[in-house]
């Protein structure tokens, strides 16, 4: 499968513009912003049946500048989900499909010499999308998937000595399948960390199979999606979440949280996951219509956000057991 | 002392080298010093108390400074071991400075058995105040103690420490000079000291206060409300014990006579005297005044047959004396000189030259007095002079330090304004002074302090001993020799030559000293009230049929001519009243001195002291009440109960603050409200999750809870929100208040 990385109804120009930071954006009110994630929301609901809540997650993980990492048996829905997201911004997509052969250059992009103008040229890899979607991470060598979270990270990509900035937004949903353990590259808890959050779709409950099969008989809604706002609507969302108050009683819990899990397993969640606890809880506040963190949002998003970052002390426990029983224990104040 | 080194620590500190982890500082700041001051305090009160009255005071404080800075400086040089060697050395040394102390005369008398003897008398309860050299010997002894106890304290070993301190404290609680509650004090500071000394070092002193708070209340409480012996000597400071009997206090305390508050009268019959004359028949003299007691110093001799005469002329009267009960003195007229009858081996004769019995007289048994009555003239006594012996000089003339001077200015003005210019009219005019402006009445409150001012400037009313004690120290006041001499009024007369005496007769009076005449009776106390009181005691007693009330002789009006005689009513002279009995004040005032009185009666019983305010509860009721409610604290804090209370106020009382800081405590009153009624809030429960598990459907806590939200986790609250938040907090603790929740 030496068919490189292969964009995957990704027409749109990749934009390697300046970084636009942060503060280059007018902040949305707390009510447009919750509008625009509950209008995005719906928008994917048309494609993804029944799966709300992990559309939802995805989008909080957007707008908190995070990345998502779907871990599912195949065929539960992962790519559809990805590309309705990005279909719905009005943003670039690219899938990238990691094999065992593939290589970091595959993803990043490479300098071809160009014969008529003598020069190189860079050639952008998948990664230079809006979302880009990975595909069973998993199987590429750790080289190339450390390319990858390399970018997600610093926002930027670096060729032959030349660092280029990635597109914003820039999300990455990547996905793992962990049916097939044979000839997988199962990723580092300090790759993992990376993720913003982690998800499981599983399948259809109920009637939901039956209304999936209906809508695909014919053509595929996704075919039918229009966008309903775009990446420069999504950055003043984002701008909006950052400024949400997270109070000192609300930063301290998550602390104590943190603090929890890591006396109660043997690895605990990093600072890392901590920041990623608190971005996200600030967006799931927005999503409220509130412009202030509560306990409450940070206990909705705090299973998502910590129990992959977690390695258990015995292996018949989970990250998400030792997320409820801090959930538990922990006061809130 | 040698080998003082502690075998734990380096063995090439020299003994004098300066311990490098010790601070004076530090070691005083210990709370358990506070336990060891307060039992120093009480063994140096009781020494305080000796020297003030025998002298001394000064030299004492000079001794326990000097001791104070001798330890200080050597604290940090010396172990325990070394201390408690020292201090035994040092008590040796002031042992030897008391024995060179003594005349050289009596010093010859000491041997090791007088030593042994007086130690054991001493710890049986001889009152310190009975040693001759009492301030030389309070001196001797206090260094040892106070220094092993300060230094052992410096040092830590408070347990060491609080033994030594105990010991000194001990030994006077067995001579009986330390109080109930000189003695409660000590204990409480050695229990303080030990507690907080064994507390502090493992820094459980926080934790563990009320512990030893409730020890000591519970030491106080019981001390003072439980008598462990029923009817003993203790005397439990808040329970009312019966009050004790006139002549158990006045006649059978053998060296000493403590002046007591409300006092009854007992009607039996003590002994019958045949005598051709009336008298009062004496039992002892008390040459020492402590302020609050009477004390016989000296020590008694066997009689070897046949007293001393007084100086002048005397009347010889015979009498014989029959014991109705067990008698344990010799009453007798004064001044016995010669005893017949089988209880002469064991009579004793006390160091004022009365008569003592060294066994008790048994019921039936009696014995003969001869006595020489000094036969004076007013005019003799008045003539007198003031050349007084040396030896009454030095030991009927001393009074405690702490006697306030209004009491001589009140004896000098009262001598003045009876224009007394010789020691006899000034006694004469201090007699009828006393007489004339203070009530008669058994039922009287022990005062503070110098009883002698309390009952010439405070108290309205008292009885014998207080009219006694007040005179011989005015008369102290003036230069003149007096004493408190105790003993038995005449008695019912129940034959020409026989008289029935009762318990009830018993009575204190005073003896003032004329050169040339010896020791002449003077009684200040009113007569006629007293011999009522007496008789009333003696008629309701025989209405109650109560056993040993009359003999078969007395009864009521048996013997018509003077059925109470006493010896005022036959004298009839002005100026010859010495040939037959004591110079009473009935003598005098009933003839020559009315207008005296008159003028005297410009003085109010109330005297300088001024205006009677609202009066203050006493020091040991307010101590005891601070103990209490001390107490009280702590087992408040032992039992939670002052949690609760805080968390009761907490609840129903909001001040008000910033807008958030209301809204944030007013959400906590209703989440206590909820947490009482349903269950608390559990550990990761958020407050939305929290009224929704319980199911809480009432607006305003829901109105409570989300503005408690903004302002908690936005830090966003409006005055108005705070007014709202506060409002339905009040409301709904006061709907859940029984009474107040109704009375709205």
């Amino acid at each position: 499968m030496s068919d490189d990385a292969r964009s995957d109804g990704g027409d749109a120009a990749v934009e390697t513009g300046g970084d636009p930071g942060p503060a280059g954006f007018e902040p949305l009110s707390v009510d447009a912003a919750a509008d625009l994630i509950e209008e995005v929301v719906d928008n994917v609901e048309r494609v993804i049946v029944g799966k709300r809540d992990a559309v939802e997650h995805i989008l909080v993980a957007t707008v908190a500048r995070g990345h998502v990492l779907l871990e599912d048996v195949p065929g539960t829905g992962k790519t559809m989900l990805a590309r309705s997201v990005a279909t719905s911004v009005d943003a670039s997509f690219r899938r990238v499909q990691f094999t065992p052969d593939l290589l970091p250059s595959d993803v990043t992009g490479v300098n071809v010499f160009n014969q008529k103008s003598q020069e190189f040229e860079f050639q952008a890899g998948p990664v230079f999308a809006n979302v880009v979607l990975a595909d069973e991470i998993n199987r590429a060598p750790p080289k190339t998937q450390s390319a990858l979270l390399e970018a997600m990270e610093e926002r930027q990509v670096t060729v032959d000595g030349d660092t280029r900035p990635l597109p914003e937004p820039f999300v990455v949903i990547a996905t793992q399948n962990d049916v097939e353990s044979g000839r997988t590259y199962e990723l580092p808890m300090a790759e993992i960390d990376r993720f913003a959050k982690k998800l499981r779709l599983g399948y259809p409950e109920g009637d939901q199979e039956a209304e999936i099969i209906g809508r695909t008989a014919g053509h595929h809604p996704i075919e039918e999606l229009e966008a309903v706002t775009d990446g420069r609507t999504l950055q003043r969302a984002r701008e909006t979440a950052g400024q949400v108050t997270l109070s000192e009683p609300v930063r301290k819990y998550i602390g104590r949280l943190a603090e929890h899990t890591r006396n109660r397993a043997q690895l605990g969640v990093s600072p890392r996951g901590s920041i990623a606890l608190a971005r996200t809880s600030q967006v799931r506040a927005l999503l409220d219509g509130r412009d202030y963190v509560t306990p409450d949002d940070v206990q909705e998003e705090v299973q998502t956000v910590f129990a992959h970052r977690i390695r258990p002390r015995t292996g018949s426990e989970t990250g998400e057991d030792v997320v409820a029983e801090s959930l538990s224990s922990v006061p809130v104040e | 002392m040698t080998a003082a080194e502690p075998s734990g620590e380096s063995p090439r500190r020299s003994r004098l080298a300066v311990d490098p982890d010790w601070s004076l500082r530090d070691a005083v700041a210990q709370p358990a010093m506070l336990g060891v001051a307060l039992l120093t305090a009480s063994y140096l009160r009781v020494l305080v108390h000796v020297t003030d009255v025998v002298g001394g005071t000064t030299l004492l404080a000079a001794e326990v400074v000097a001791v104070l800075v001798v330890g200080a400086f050597l604290a940090a040089r010396v172990d325990a071991r070394t201390a408690l060697l020292g201090s035994a050395g040092v008590l040796v040394g002031g042992m030897l400075t008391y024995y060179f102390s003594i005349p050289a005369s009596q010093r010859a008398l000491i041997d090791f058995g007088v030593v042994l003897r007086d130690l054991v008398a001493l710890l049986s309860g001889l009152s310190v105040f009975r040693l001759v050299q009492a301030d030389v010997w309070a001196l001797a002894v206090l260094p040892a103690p106070l220094l092993g106890s300060w230094l052992l304290a410096l040092r830590g070993r408070y347990a060491t420490s609080v033994a030594v301190g105990g010991t000194a404290l001990g030994l006077f609680v067995l001579t009986g000079d330390a109080g109930t509650l000189t003695t409660l004090t000590g204990v409480v500071g050695a229990a303080v000291a030990v507690g907080l000394g064994e507390l502090a070092p493992r820094r459980a002193l926080a934790a563990h206060w009320d512990t030893v708070a409730l020890v000591v209340t519970a030491m106080v409480v019981v001390t003072s409300t439980v008598s462990v012996v029923p009817g003993g000597g203790a005397s439990p400071i808040v329970a009312g014990s019966s009050a004790p009997t006139l002549e158990g206090n006045v006649v059978d305390n053998a060296d000493s006579v403590g002046i007591v508050g409300a006092i009854r009268l007992s009607p039996e019959v003590r002994f019958t005297v045949e005598s051709e004359r009336p008298s009062y028949w004496r039992v002892g003299a008390y040459d020492r005044f402590t302020g609050g007691s009477w004390v016989r110093t000296g020590e008694s001799r066997p009689y070897g047959g046949g007293l001393d005469a007084p100086p002048g002329a005397t009347t010889s009267v015979e009498q014989t004396i029959t014991a109705e009960t067990t008698l344990n003195s010799m009453p007798a007229a004064w001044k016995p000189v010669t005893v017949r009858g089988n209880v002469q081996q064991a009579t004793q004769v006390t160091a004022e030259d009365g008569l003592r019995a060294a066994a008790p007289i048994a019921e039936g048994e009696s014995y003969t007095v001869v006595s020489e009555r000094p036969a004076y003239t007013t005019r003799a006594l008045r003539n007198a002079g003031t050349d007084y012996p040396d030896g009454v000089r030095s030991r009927y003339l001393g009074l405690p330090d702490s006697t306030p001077d209004r009491v001589g200015e009140r004896a000098a003005a009262v001598a003045e304004r009876a224009n007394a210019s010789t020691p006899y009219d000034t006694a004469v005019a201090i007699e009828e002074y006393l007489e004339s402006s203070k009530e008669y009445s058994l039922n009287v409150e022990r005062p503070r302090g110098s009883v002698a001012d309390a009952f010439l400037f405070e108290m309205e009313a008292g009885y014998c001993t207080y009219y006694a004690t007040t005179m011989a120290v005015m008369l102290r006041t003036q230069g003149i020799p007096a004493r408190m001499a105790t003993g038995y009024t005449t008695g019912e007369r129940v034959a020409e030559d026989e008289w029935v005496v009762r318990g009830l007769n018993a009575h204190a009076w005073v003896e003032v000293y004329f050169p040339e005449v010896g020791w002449v009776a003077f009684d200040p106390t009113p007569s006629a009230p007293r011999e009522e009181t007496g008789e009333r005691r003696v008629s309701q007693a025989r209405e109650a049929g109560e056993a040993g009330v009359d003999t078969n002789q007395s009864g009521p009006g048996e013997w018509t001519p003077t059925p109470t005689a006493t010896p005022e009513d036959e004298s009839g002279a002005n100026d010859t009243v010495g040939a037959t009995s004591t110079p009473d004040l009935a003598d005098i005032a009933g003839g020559q001195r009315t207008a005296g009185a008159g003028e005297l009666g410009s003085f109010t019983p109330g005297g300088s002291g001024g205006s009677s305010g609202p009066s203050l509860p006493s020091p040991e009721t307010v101590g005891y009440g601070l103990v209490l409610l001390f107490g009280g604290i702590a087992a408040g804090r032992r039992f939670g109960i002052d949690d609760r209370l805080y968390r009761f106020v907490w609840l129903r009382y909001q001040p008000r603050d910033a807008p958030v800081a209301d809204v944030e405590r007013a959400y906590d009153r209703v989440e206590t409200l909820l947490a009482a009624q349903r269950r608390p809030r559990r550990a990761g429960e958020t407050v939305a999750d929290y009224l929704d598990t319980l199911g809480v459907r009432d607006d305003r806590v829901r109105r409570v809870a989300s503005l408690y939200e903004r302002a908690h986790y936005a830090g966003d609250a409006t005055a108005t929100d705070a007014d709202d938040a506060v409002a339905a907090a009040d409301a709904l603790v006061r709907e859940t208040t029984p009474l107040l929740g109704r009375l709205r």
